[in-house]
């Protein structure tokens, strides 16, 4: 035994040496001495464990519009270089990958995940290495004074929510709300959401069905959905599978009702899974691809390099990467406080998603499109500005 | 309560309780032969739907040709995964080769993430050819595809019951799982039947996974709460007891189907292993029952 | 293992730790590098926990993640919500984990094996969903964030100030299950992993060792998921899964478990090696298991194992001291009083009457020989006489008490030792380890039971392969350490099943030589034996029974000519061989 502690020292000792063997440079590109120099953005996404898929769209949406940016002659002549790194869909993965990212001095900002819990994790690190970061999760209190160098490229739940009441509210006529949500950070985060919005309609939920995320089954939820009498759905739900064997079990079990869902029923994934049971649902987008003209150069752009549709997992990574690059061109430096104040400072920014305006927050958007799911194609029902911060 | 959604219910319940059944058969076997659980058999299950997928869609074969094409591939699996996985292990206890199965598992659920991608796959119903892939009678709808499941289940309790009794194969495999020893004096060729059983296990997860995959989608990581949920019906039937492996897995199926219907679906997962664990302490040996080994 | 003159260089290889816990914080410096270190601590700690569970008791645990989502909750709540001080917060959530832990572990361990590992993973899934669901408390999944870090003499705010509270506590926790294993209860729990019954026979208590080393096991998690909670200011539920248990699991394994610097670097190699791989993109996990694989097959006892076996090769093997006080064989009391009654003593495994109603006494100083054809019960007797059996009917007076259906280690703890007939020795253990353990039955001081072993080791004649492990020893030698460990704890009545079964003629008559050398020092023993030459030269009394009852009684000149016995043998071709 006495050997160990000796050996122990001596294992570390190698794994030591190897660490700090790793190239390391710490030369600071944040300044603007060096004007050939890439500039660089740390990415952290899901590329295994449970999450890859949405780590899969994130990805195109980067390296789209990486590509698009460098075509275009870069950032003042400098070319931005992506360094992405696996979350590995967990809390001490994301933490490690954002860490491990900014061991590099020459990244000036990073683009997070869509998920929320993950996002949470790191944002004491983010606090503690400051350094702005752009994500896609919109669970309402990730921005809500937990960080100052946070900033949403989606509009948050408490929006989503909002819109989809309302809609359901005042243009479908419905008051018999039923409530379907994975049990995750996501699904109970927007089942509050609908509780609270539905308060200024002195509307409650008359059922709240929430399930696990990998659930195979539904015939439990759909019966009490069935019993509840209700006569319309909210969902939260984030995993396309989930959504896909809900949706095609709801239609064989006969439960056809109307359905407005969270943004993943518009997603590329449930269309391609769920085909015909998502016919005439309605979904809350925060991407519309023939909501601008960007938007449609946007989703050409993608169907060209990847054979496919994009869908929101794309678009918000793609348009943190432009509104970066953008208020780059614009800033006298790189610094990370630079670029906090000029995202602060953004209004009326118009990227593939909607137009940015950041309020102290670090929230960007306050809009969602209704979109209706006419043989898997989208129409566009209307837009709802529901600024929930106020 | 109304009757058509209890049975509607009740039928999910004994469908998935049927893909439970397929999965746990195949631990069970391995069990019976090595004394050992393979926690890498749900992936066995996945590999068969990533075959499937692979076959039909990106080298278009007709789908119920490549079946049994799938079938060949997963016997010569089998055979690498003892062989690489079992055989290095086969005189160590069993908590290394439990280790070694679960390495296996994560190197399995990650390769095929590389080979195969992130994105969840689509397969065609077995059944074709109708609107709704089922037909609805009574209230409840049938879907053709769980009939599917349930049957080729009942034809594999069968056969298993055939080939176990009435067959000279099957009777050495079952000496041998009985005592080893016993079977080597009597000539058999105990590493073989060792080999076979792997074999058929192997051939049974594919078979599952290729049955599961138009209804669960086929993603990298179906095989985790498959092979869990199988794990825990073989021991509720008790372990080392196929008839008690499937009664275990269809009750299991149903347990979950009804507790998320009538208490919460929120629960789910859970209401499978309270039984099993109130299950265990007043009952550990199963509902058939395994022998208690007698003390010194 | 023992007292040395001069330096206590043992204790080096803890200075080396503490060296070690100072300088890596040091070296890892980044903000990258130190969270692996903080993270490699948290997961070092809980893995420990299944050292003592899994690598000193032989238990598998699949909800280890569960103990340490525990302890991370009770920090995380404790210092967000209710205000306590850190320590205060860890301290409750070690309350909470060892007491969860009792309740599972005295609810389990009697099943053992794959049902604990089923129980296990079933406790595991049901406390994440609880963790998910029961928002109030736990905050669902939207986790906890603003968790502080712990006042150490000062408020320790940065993580590289953190990552020396992490190490030091890694460092404590890896001392205190250290220095675990060299205690009676330590001992207890291996000789647990090596051979329950046999444990159970020389007074250990198995299930309570069981549930011990599980609620140890559930402290150390929790005080791992507490360190990790205050390393990464936020905890969601998810973290605390199923696969987090099996990594605690695989990094125990894989270090080797019952190695506490196995376990460290078990735990570090899992921490960094998928850091380390992470250039390899989407196939690093694909690697990650391959690795697992190959180290579970060319490295049976792990990491630490394959280092640990090589370095011994290179080591002198320690001598040991002699005995300072003699060995005291046979306890005190009037010689010819009734030490073991037998009486009306039935035991029937269903329609089987093993034994039905045997009568005999045992007395102070005798060698009492049990014999009889094959399946009369002889055995039957012993493992019922020893507790293993509980009886059907009749009774068993001990020293004037009563001792029928009581646990086997009760009984051995009142005086009584037993041997196996097919040696039950922990074979992965030294000699000197199965003797200490056999010692450490009768109490006293570290010193008295280390003595004891000595002198017992030496009355037996192996000093000289006192450090050599059971399993390399011939079957005779094994023999030997089977009656020496049963000596070491000065039992007033050895029972002997079948000592000179399987040994050769020489070796057969050094334990003859043995036996007498016994009995002449005063041990009273119940002999159960095939030979019948070894069982006439031994024996003054004998009791002679027949399907499970007893046909004759007397000196053996008396029973080898009573005509019941010649009846009862005649035919019976062992006797015809042997006799």
């Amino acid at each position: 035994m006495r050997k160990g502690f000796a050996l122990l020292l001596a294992a570390v000792m190698t794994l030591t040496v190897a660490c700090n063997s790793a190239p390391k440079n710490n030369a600071s590109g944040s300044g603007s001495a060096d004007d050939k120099k890439p500039i660089k953005i740390g990415v952290t996404i899901p590329q295994t464990g449970g999450d890859v898929d949405a780590g899969r769209l994130m990805k195109n949406g980067v390296e789209l519009a990486v590509d698009t940016v460098n075509k275009a002659g870069g950032v003042l002549g400098r070319q931005i270089q992506l360094v992405i790194q696996d979350d590995q869909s967990t809390n001490p993965g994301s933490v490690a990958a954002l860490q491990k990212i900014l061991e590099d001095k020459d990244v000036v900002a990073v683009v997070s995940t869509v998920r929320s819990t993950q996002i949470a994790a790191q944002i004491p690190t983010i606090n503690e290495l400051k350094v702005p970061v752009a994500i896609g999760g919109t669970n309402f209190g990730l921005t809500q004074g937990q960080s100052p160098w946070v900033f949403r490229f989606r509009p948050h739940d408490g929006m989503s929510a909002k819109a989809m009441v309302k809609f359901v509210v005042e243009d479908l006529k419905k008051s018999k709300i039923a409530l379907v949500h994975s049990t995750d950070a996501f699904g109970n985060g927007g089942r509050d959401m609908v509780v609270n919005a539905l308060k200024d309609y002195n509307n409650t939920l008359i059922a709240d069905q929430g399930f696990n995320t990998g659930e195979k089954d539904f015939t439990g939820v759909i019966s009490a959905l069935k019993q509840s009498g209700a006569d319309v759905i909210i969902s939260y739900i984030a995993a396309s599978t989930d959504l896909g064997i809900l949706a095609k079990q709801m239609k064989q079990q006969g439960l056809s009702l109307a359905w407005v869902g969270s943004p993943s029923i518009t997603g590329q994934d449930a269309l391609r899974l769920a085909g015909d049971a998502l016919y005439g649902t309605y979904g809350v987008a925060d991407f519309n691809k023939e909501a601008n003209a960007k938007a449609k150069a946007f989703a050409e752009a993608y169907k060209a390099k990847y054979n496919q549709d994009p869908d929101f997992y794309s678009s918000w990574p793609y348009d943190a990467i432009t509104v970066l690059t953008e208020l780059m061109k614009t800033t006298p430096d790189l610094k990370p406080e630079t670029l906090q104040k000029a995202l602060l400072a953004t209004k009326g920014l118009e990227g593939v998603e909607g137009t940015y305006t950041f309020d102290k927050n670090g929230d960007g958007l306050d809009s969602y499109h209704i979109l209706q799911n006419e043989n898997n194609a989208f129409k566009l029902v209307k837009t709802i500005h529901a600024n929930a911060g106020k | 309560m109304n009757l058509a959604i209890f049975g509607q219910n009740l039928l999910a319940g004994v469908a998935i309780g049927g893909v439970y059944a397929m999965v746990a058969l195949g631990i069970v076997l391995i069990y019976k032969a090595t004394n050992v659980v393979n926690f890498a058999q749900g992936e066995f299950s996945m590999l068969g739907a990533f075959g499937l997928v692979t076959l039909t869609q990106a080298m278009h074969i007709n789908y119920y040709v490549a079946i049994p094409l799938v079938l060949v591939i997963m016997a010569a699996f089998g055979l690498l995964f003892e062989l690489g996985v079992y055989f290095p292990l086969r005189n160590r206890t069993f908590l290394p080769v439990i280790i070694a199965t679960i390495g296996a598992s994560i190197m399995f659920q990650n390769g095929a993430l590389a080979v195969f991608g992130a994105a969840p796959q689509k397969v065609a119903p077995m059944v074709q050819g109708t609107a709704t892939g089922g037909f609805t009678a009574g209230g409840v709808f049938f879907d053709y595809h769980y009939l599917v499941i349930l049957a080729v289940t009942a034809v594999l309790m069968g056969f298993q019951y055939f080939f176990f009794e009435h067959t000279l194969l099957g009777k050495k495999m079952q000496a041998t799982s009985q005592d080893k020893d016993m079977a080597r004096l009597l000539g058999i060729p105990v590493a073989s039947m060792i080999a076979i059983t792997f074999i058929y296990s192997s051939l049974l997860g594919g078979l599952s996974g290729m049955l599961v995959a138009p209804i669960f989608f086929v993603t990298h990581r179906m095989g985790g709460t498959l092979g869990m949920k199988a794990f825990a019906a073989s021991i509720i039937g008790g372990f080392g007891d196929v008839r008690g492996a499937i009664i275990g897995a269809l009750s299991l199926g149903i347990i979950e189907a009804l507790g998320a219907a009538f208490i919460s679906p929120v629960y789910k997962d859970a209401y499978g292993f309270l039984i099993v664990i109130l299950f265990l302490l007043v009952r550990p040996q199963g509902i058939f029952g395994e022998k208690v080994a007698e003390k010194a | 293992m023992q007292a040395k003159k001069g330096i206590p260089y043992k204790y080096f290889g803890l200075l080396l730790g503490a060296i070690a816990v100072g300088i890596l914080p040091l070296l890892f410096d980044t903000r990258y590098a130190t969270n692996l270190l903080i993270l490699a601590a948290a997961s070092g700690v809980s893995a420990l926990g299944l050292t003592v569970l899994l690598g000193y008791t032989g238990q598998i645990s699949m909800a280890q993640a569960t103990f340490y989502g525990i302890g991370a909750y009770a920090v995380a709540l404790g210092t967000t919500r209710y205000h306590t001080n850190w320590w205060v917060a860890l301290a409750v959530g070690i309350m909470a984990a060892a007491m969860f832990g009792t309740f599972l572990g005295m609810a389990t361990l009697k099943v053992g094996g794959r049902y604990l590992a089923m129980i296990t993973i079933g406790t595991q899934i049901i406390f994440s969903l609880i963790m998910l669901n029961w928002i109030k408390f736990s905050g669902g999944p939207d986790g906890i964030s603003g968790i502080k870090r712990p006042p150490f003499f000062f408020q320790v705010t940065t993580a590289h100030d953190y990552s020396w509270v992490a190490l030091g506590l890694l460092f404590i926790v890896g001392a205190f299950v250290w220095w675990l294993r060299n205690t009676p209860l330590g001992r207890s729990m291996v000789a647990v992993r090596e051979n329950e019954l046999a444990a159970e026979a020389m007074g250990v208590n198995t299930v309570r060792t069981k549930v011990v080393a599980f609620v140890i096991s559930a402290m150390l998690g929790a005080i791992g998921g507490a360190i990790y909670a205050a390393g990464f200011a936020y905890i969601s539920p998810d973290t605390f899964s199923y696969d987090m248990s099996i990594q605690t699991l695989a990094a125990t394994l894989l270090g080797g478990s019952d190695a506490v610097v196995g376990t460290v670097l078990g735990a570090g190699a899992l921490t960094f090696l998928p850091e380390l791989l992470r250039d390899f993109n989407s196939i690093y996990l694909v690697m990650y298991g391959f690795i697992i694989i190959v180290v579970i097959v060319f490295m049976p006892n792990g990491l630490w194992g394959f280092v640990d076996l090589a370095a011994k090769r290179l080591v002198k093997r320690p001598t040991m001291a002699k005995a300072e006080t003699e060995l005291q064989v046979g306890g005190q009391g009037q010689m010819g009083e009734e030490l073991l009654v037998v009486t009306g003593l039935g035991k029937h495994f269903g329609g089987l009457k093993a034994l039905d109603g045997v009568d005999f006494v045992v007395r102070r100083g005798e060698l009492h020989a049990l014999i009889g054809p094959n399946g009369s019960g002889k055995s039957t007797s012993i493992n019922v006489i020893s507790g293993i059996y509980v009886p059907t009917f009749g009774g068993v007076r001990f020293k004037g008490k009563e001792i029928g259906g009581k646990r086997p280690s009760k009984i051995a703890q009142g005086g009584m030792a037993r041997t196996f007939q097919n040696l039950r020795l922990f074979r992965e253990l030294t000699v000197w380890e199965n003797v200490l353990i056999g010692s450490q039955k009768k109490g006293g001081s570290a010193a008295e039971v280390d003595d004891r072993a000595r002198g017992a080791i030496e009355f037996v004649g192996m000093s000289g392969k006192a450090f050599e492990r059971c399993k390399n020893l011939p079957y005779g030698h094994q023999k030997l350490v089977e009656i020496a460990r049963q000596l070491a704890g000065e039992p007033e009545l050895l029972l002997l099943d079948e000592p000179a079964a399987g040994l050769n003629q020489t070796e057969k008559q050094e334990m003859v030589h043995l036996l007498k050398r016994l009995h002449n020092a005063g041990l009273t023993m119940l002999l159960v034996e095939h030979d019948m030459s070894m069982v006439a030269q031994l024996s003054n009394t004998m009791t002679v029974l027949n399907f499970g009852k007893k046909i004759s009684e007397g000196n053996p000149d008396h029973v080898l000519s009573d005509p019941a016995v010649v009846e009862a043998y005649l035919g019976n071709r062992e006797v015809a061989l042997n006799a």
